[in-house]
């Protein structure tokens, strides 16, 4: 390829400065997005396995149990094995210092075995202490992080909740090893047991295998010692479940990013397309004077590309810089609480930044592609005749392929989840969108037959140029299509999951009144004594009684949550999807599993399986199915008289009332606060528990909603740059308009039209391809990654709304667009003629 | 009746137009010939009024153009003047009757109303049968008799032809040439056919030549 | 006797320990608080009078503060080349937790220090390992010597002891030794009531069991060879042992080739001088007939050589005369570099290794020498 033709191809881009800088933001905008969402969640997940591996440290295998813990028996069983060289046992508490709103995670350690395997997890006296104040029952050891946040020196007393009681305990020091860790804090094991009401308790133990023991065999000698519940894991493992996790977040916003690439894509797709097409004499002549097609093909490819190259590379650069505004103001997960806490620091992660990067020359490339082939197939005879705009392609599409396309896609919505993704939703996702594209010209056409004949001049002659030449209208309308489709759908999933958390969040707090003794992580408690106290209060009518556990059930899946709550036998307090056939034998304990049981361990109504509760293997009943939108991993209900039986747990995590009636919300309030020490227990109205949990609900699409605005930017940004491009190609029609008499005005009415139809034309087409996107969306990708389901509920007014705002914006952006060609200078275009 | 009184047009200082002035009354058709650069272009463009003079004054039917402003000198291109092109300029995505029909459109009339005088034209040019074809579909000499449909198909006072013959083969050029003075002269139009070539210039009335020095016979 | 050193490098295990034993003494002063909590915690007393009743007293005594079964001694490997030995197991009791029903309250905690002094290596090998009792884990029995951590145990087996140290994370040693003796206890002191300041409250409770024959397999870098050798155990158990103002100890637990022991000690002042001196010497092999009880006016230890560490910079006076009564000892190590540097892990620095001891020119005995309170960085301040 001879550089001497640089000036001829890629001066071309710098000729048409407006078209190329709109191709260009497209792809910045695409590569940004990925870029960023990749960069976030690198940053997040690397914060987190380091924590993991700090407070692993030289652990090969971990015991866990459920959040509640396992009995302490199991330490020296695990510890006595041969194949254990050294077992530390851990019991941590969730708990917040009173008065204060940050959570801390104190880890009750023992300091002597801990220091062989997890050296992180070593307290440090501050100068001139005690020497065994390690140990102390009032000690506790801040890292450095931590203290500064709570302000709280060495020396210096904080009072912690520890159910409905305060522990009043001295800073003793700090964790050298942790000192970053803003949540860390160290007791003794023994002062944890006893001061946080967790006496016989573990709630992990770190385990170093014995020299020349292999890890699994190891593995398998410590589970075979290891009660139903609680398993041995390898401490990537908890690294895999949190990537896991959030993986179906995150390719979500992926996909969301590949959509504004996509965009981009088709925007210099339609540049390219025009631009080819006025250079179509300029290629005649070269190839007659001797460029070969191919070079032709690679230098038009080249163009593609090199719109591409600076594309990716601003939208890497945009990309950080946006993942660094997100991690400031959203954290890790882009709030989506999947990794609370945790401050994740922005890493240049190369492969990532070539890989988008490369993305983003490929998407210059695919869409550089077909004009460029074009192009490159005109024999150069008839194009240098024809050396006119009478040229422009008229393009019906291939609506046989799209229809092809349409069809592969519904039935793609039938693939299962591949490694957890729902792989055949995204392809169907992609089908739907490609034959939306593909059956666009067809549909154009056919919108414009239906416009009444009556009309104004401009509008007849936009209108007779829909009909006729609905390939222009594919150009400016793909982009807009393939993003109004990416809204619309976001915008029914949304607006469907949110009317859906809302009744269920209805359906599961029918009572007046929650009382709690803190978060439900903490695992801060009401005992039997604070039960009574609270039933027995004026004004209480009913209360019913809720404990929180989690269980184990296999160490390729994260814990799963334990609900214990009273019920009724047909699980009406439940928003029940499915339910098992009634069961003749009544001894038969019933559960409730959310749908994502159903998915993860195949449970099914009416199964008999068997629950790790306090140890034992209780065999239930799976008496039906419950939607839960609140754990992604899954969570099972049980009556609560049943699980006092079954674990003599006679704890509870929270209380909800009913008031009595004549009784008054407020008095009650006050009253059942009052039958414990003051500011320990929390009392929620329902209603404040359901907007808290919309307003998190809301700030987890925040990120998405921010997507869907630039994914529509760039769409718009598509009629606009296409009317550009076509406005100069037709500089000669406005031309000979104004000879036979059009106004200026009129001119600027035809384009708006014209632009609003096309336009019109996408919205159109991405309403109806965005509608079945998002059934996509909500029967398969959700059902598959998060394993919920949920009502449709089509948002009708704001997609009115939305759809004629985006028709009114591309008209005026054809207009905009337009402009140029409409000055008086341009009226003389067909001046060259005379 | 068209009347230019000495015109004359400078650009950047240079002359090109000096001292033209003509008249000519309804039916007379005439071609301007003269060198590459003399002005032909621009004299056309103040003609057809999308150019203004820096001197003299051009009336058409009485109408002062330097009286008339933008809006209405398009009123008046809208009514009045008929446009033959040497590149046609026929819009690709309007069939060959809709092309005919569009400067009728531009007066407002419907759809419906204009399909009549514009197949009379169509059939007038010889293209009766095309009138739903799309310009792709026609040949070169096909697609300027369309134009010359176009042109006179809303009775316009004056036809001003560009080279019509510019892009067609002797044998096409001698017959759109017969067939638009054939209708100028049908329509009682005033019609000016601006040309290179001899033979061309023959089929019109008389012959002027324009000089530096203005028009000549 | 004085492994304390130890145990308080043990306990300040997080690298911040300081003076230890002023501290302690405050403590004892204060009545004895348990660190953290507050709550106040009744040590026995160490009084004079009581008698060591056996076998009660070979047992553990977990109402006293501190208490350390500590056994030393030569080995002869089958190519005839002589090692050293340590093996020591502590119990503390913290005061911490005493009232904790939970079972991991570390109310009292085990220690415990294996080496090897070979001079073919030149330097020791050692490891140490530190637990609460809690579990079976680690523990102690009263009514018996037996003190464990994990498979770390020390243990009275028929008219004997066992000491078993099967495996080592980081000093590439192993042992298994039987120990046998057919000698009472020899008790150190008054009838076993040994002081350490003229203030009788600074005493402990110290018998020592000199002249054990050993039996038993060393292994070595994954080599396991049979030993037979000599030992020397010590047991005491206190509640307040040192006075405050000493800075460091010097002891040594002498094995005579004729069936006798010497067991001598000196504390020293913050200035280096001799704050207190007590030893115990019996002569021949007469089963404890010939025992003297020398106090500060019968004993003397005097440097006459000093080694300094090349790792550490610390000088240890390593050869001394010993003068016991009448009789007059100068003590050589079995190599100079028997310094035991555990500062990567337990922050403190010290000598114990092996000696042999020379009378009148002529090698009459082989035993152990202890030398405390010379790492500046910890023992002033």
């Amino acid at each position: 390829m001879r550089p001497v033709l640089t000036p001829v191809f890629l001066g071309s881009l710098s000729r048409r400065r407006l078209t190329t800088a709109f191709s260009l933001i497209a792809v910045v905008l695409g590569v940004a997005l990925g870029m960023a969402v990749q960069a976030v969640h690198t940053a997040a997940l690397s914060e987190f396995s380091r924590g993991v591996r700090t407070v692993a440290g030289e652990a090969d295998l971990r015991i866990v149990g459920p959040r509640n813990g396992f009995d302490e028996t199991v330490y020296p069983l695990v510890a006595a094995l041969p194949e254990v060289a050294a077992a530390s046992p851990v019991v941590e508490v969730t708990t917040r210092v009173a008065g204060q709103e940050q959570a801390l995670q104190i880890a009750g350690v023992d300091l002597f075995a801990a220091a062989g395997i997890t050296p992180a997890l070593l307290a440090r006296p501050s100068a001139g202490s005690d020497r065994l104040s390690v140990l102390g029952e009032d000690r506790i050891f801040l890292s450095d992080a931590a203290r500064v946040q709570l302000g709280a020196p060495p020396g210096s007393e904080l009072s912690l909740r520890a159910g409905i009681h305060l522990v009043r305990v001295v800073v003793g020091g700090d964790i050298p090893a942790a000192a970053e860790n803003s949540r860390l804090a160290i007791m003794d094991i023994a002062a944890v047991q006893r001061q946080f009401d967790r006496l016989t308790r573990l709630t992990r133990i770190d385990v170093r295998a014995t020299n020349g023991v292999s890890l699994e065999t190891a593995k398998r000698a410590v589970q075979a010692v290891l009660p139903t519940g609680v398993i041995v894991e390898t401490p990537e493992v908890a690294e895999n479940q949190a990537a896991l996790l959030s993986r179906a977040y995150r390719v979500n916003l992926t996909m969301l990013a590949a959509m504004a690439l996509l965009t981009g894509s088709f925007l210099v797709f339609s540049a390219q397309a025009l631009s080819v097409v006025r250079r179509r004499s300029e290629f005649a002549f070269l190839r007659a004077i001797g460029l070969s097609r191919q070079r032709l093909l690679v230098w038009l490819l080249g163009e593609g590309a090199a719109i591409g190259l600076v594309g990716g590379v601003l939208g890497v650069a945009l990309g950080y810089a946006v993942a660094w505004a997100l991690l400031e103001l959203f954290g890790g997960d882009l709030g989506a609480g999947y990794f609370a806490g945790l401050r994740p620091r922005l890493e240049f992660t190369p492969i990532a930044s070539l890989t988008y990067g490369t993305l983003g020359i490929l998407a210059g490339i695919a869409g550089a592609w077909w004009p460029a082939r074009e192009a490159a197939t005109v024999p150069p005879a008839q194009a240098l005749k024809a050396g006119d705009d009478a040229s422009i392609p008229v393009g019906h599409g291939h609506p046989r392929v799209g229809l092809v396309l349409l069809a592969v896609g519904i039935i793609a919505c039938w693939l299962p989840p591949l490694g957890d993704l729902p792989v055949g939703g995204y392809a169907a996702i992609a089908c739907l969108l490609g034959g939306g594209v593909l059956l666009l010209p067809v549909f154009a056409a056919a919108l414009a037959r239906r416009l009444p004949n009556a009309l104004s001049v401009p509008a007849r002659l936009a209108k007779a140029r829909l009909e006729a030449v609905p390939g222009h209208a594919v150009i400016a309308a793909a982009g807009v299509l393939t993003s109004v489709a990416l809204s619309v759908a976001m915008a029914i999933m949304v607006a469907s999951f949110r009317d859906s958390v809302d009744a269920w969040l209805h359906q599961l707090l029918p009572a007046d009144l929650y009382v709690r003794a803190g978060a439900v992580e903490t695992g801060t408690t009401l005992d039997g004594e604070t039960q009574a106290r609270i039933a027995s209060t004026p004004g209480v009518g009913t209360v019913s009684f809720t404990r929180h556990e989690s269980l184990r059930l296999s160490p390729e899946h994260p814990p799963a949550a334990l609900i214990a709550r009273p019920l009724s036998m047909d699980g009406r307090e439940l928003p029940v999807v499915d339910r098992a056939p009634p069961e003749s034998d009544p001894s038969a304990v019933p559960i409730w599993i959310s749908e994502a049981m159903k998915d993860l361990y195949g449970w099914r109504p009416g199964q008999r399986v068997e629950l790790p509760i306090a140890g034992h293997a209780a065999p239930v009943r799976v008496a039906g199915v419950w939607r839960d939108y609140a754990r992604q991993t899954g969570a099972v209900m049980i009556n609560l008289t049943d699980y006092r039986r079954l674990s003599d747990d006679r704890l509870a995590n929270d209380a909800a009332i009913t008031l009595a009636p004549g009784h008054g919300a407020a008095d009650v309030a006050a009253r059942v606060a009052a039958t414990a020490a003051p500011g320990t227990l929390q009392i929620a109205y329902p209603g404040e528990i359901r907007a808290t949990s919309l307003r998190i609900f809301d700030r987890t699409f925040a990120v998405t909603y921010l997507l869907e605005a630039a994914a529509v930017a760039i769409g718009l940004a598509g009629v606009a740059a296409s009317f550009a491009a076509l406005a100069a190609a037709r500089r000669k029609e406005f031309g000979m308009l104004r000879h036979l008499g059009v106004t200026r005005s009129q001119i600027a009415w035809m384009l708006a039209q014209e632009g609003a139809l096309a336009a019109g034309a996408g919205v159109l087409g991405g309403l109806a391809v965005g509608g079945a996107t998002g059934l996509v969306l909500i029967e398969v990708v959700n059902r598959q990654s998060f394993h919920w389901s949920m009502d449709l509920h089509v948002p009708w007014v704001s997609l009115t709304v939305f759809a004629g705002v985006l028709i009114a914006l591309a008209a005026l952006g054809a207009v905009v667009a337009g402009r140029a060609a409409m000055r008086q200078e341009a009226v003389l275009a067909v001046r060259e003629d005379w | 009746m068209l009347e230019l009184s000495d015109l004359g047009r400078a650009f950047d200082g240079r002359p090109v137009l000096r001292d033209v002035s003509l008249i000519l009354g309804n039916g007379e058709y005439v071609a301007i010939v003269g060198e590459s650069g003399v002005g032909k272009s621009t004299l056309l463009n103040l003609i057809a009024g999308l150019d203004r003079p820096d001197a003299g004054r051009i009336r058409l039917d009485g109408d002062d153009y330097g009286s008339l402003d933008e809006d209405a000198l398009t009123r008046l291109r809208r009514h009045k003047l008929g446009f033959v092109f040497q590149a046609f300029h026929i819009l690709p995505h309007l069939t060959v009757a809709q092309n005919v029909e569009l400067p009728l459109w531009l007066q407002g009339v419907d759809g419906k109303t204009a399909a009549a005088p514009a197949q009379r034209l169509l059939d007038a040019v010889g293209l009766g049968d095309r009138a739903s074809s799309w310009p792709r579909e026609l040949s070169g000499g096909e697609v300027q008799r369309v134009a010359i449909a176009r042109a006179l198909v809303h009775r316009p006072r004056l036809v001003l032809a560009d080279e019509p013959t510019g892009n067609l083969d002797p044998a096409n050029g001698a017959r759109v040439l017969a067939l638009l003075a054939e209708q100028i002269h049908a329509a009682g139009a005033i019609g000016i056919l601006v040309t290179h070539s001899r033979d061309a210039a023959a089929t019109a009335d008389r012959v002027l030549r324009l000089t530096p020095e203005g028009l000549r016979e | 006797m004085n492994r304390r050193a130890f145990l308080l490098a043990m306990l300040g295990s997080q690298g911040l320990m300081r003076s230890a034993l002023a501290e302690e003494s405050r403590a004892a002063q204060r009545g004895s608080k348990g660190a953290g909590n507050g709550d106040s915690v009744a040590f026995a007393p160490v009084v004079p009078g009581r008698r060591l009743v056996f076998p009660d007293d070979y047992g553990a005594h977990p109402d006293f503060r501190t208490e350390w079964w500590y056994v030393t001694g030569w080995l002869r490997l089958p190519d005839g080349t002589s090692i050293g030995f340590q093996s020591t197991f502590f119990r503390v009791r913290t005061g911490i937790g005493e009232d904790n029903p939970s079972a991991f309250a570390p109310r009292q905690l085990i220690l415990a220090h294996a080496a090897i002094a070979d001079p073919r290596l030149g330097r020791l090998r050692h490891d140490e390992r530190i637990a609460r009792a809690a579990f079976d884990r680690a523990g102690f029995t009263r009514g018996r010597t037996h003190v464990w951590i994990g498979d770390w145990v020390f243990e009275q087996t028929g008219d004997g002891y066992h000491v078993l140290i099967p495996r080592s994370e980081s000093g590439g040693f192993a042992y298994e030794l039987q120990f046998s003796t057919p000698d009472a206890p020899l008790l150190n002191g008054t009838g076993g009531f040994s002081a350490k300041a003229p203030d009788p409250r600074h005493a402990s409770y110290y018998y020592s069991r000199p002249q054990l024959k050993v039996a038993g397999t060393v292994t070595l870098d994954g080599r396991a060879l049979p030993v037979t050798g000599l030992a020397w155990l010590d047991h005491e158990w206190s509640s307040e042992l040192l006075p405050s103002e000493a800075q460091g100890w010097d002891w040594t637990g002498i094995n005579f080739d004729d069936g006798g022991a010497l067991m001598a000690f000196r504390l020293r002042r913050q200035d280096g001088g001799p704050l207190w001196h007590a030893g115990t010497l019996r002569n021949g092999n007469q089963r404890n007939s010939d025992i003297h009880i020398l106090m500060n006016n019968d004993l003397t230890l005097t440097p006459t050589r000093e080694w300094a560490s090349s790792r550490t910079g610390i000088r240890y006076p390593v050869q001394w005369q010993v003068r016991a009564g009448a009789r007059t000892f100068d003590l050589a190590p079995l190599f100079d570099d028997q310094e035991l540097d555990s500062r990567r892990s337990t922050g403190n620095v010290y000598w114990e290794g092996a000696v042999r001891a020379q009378e009148t020119g002529r090698t009459v005995g082989k035993g152990y020498l202890e030398l405390t309170g010379y790492d500046r960085r910890i023992w002033i301040g």
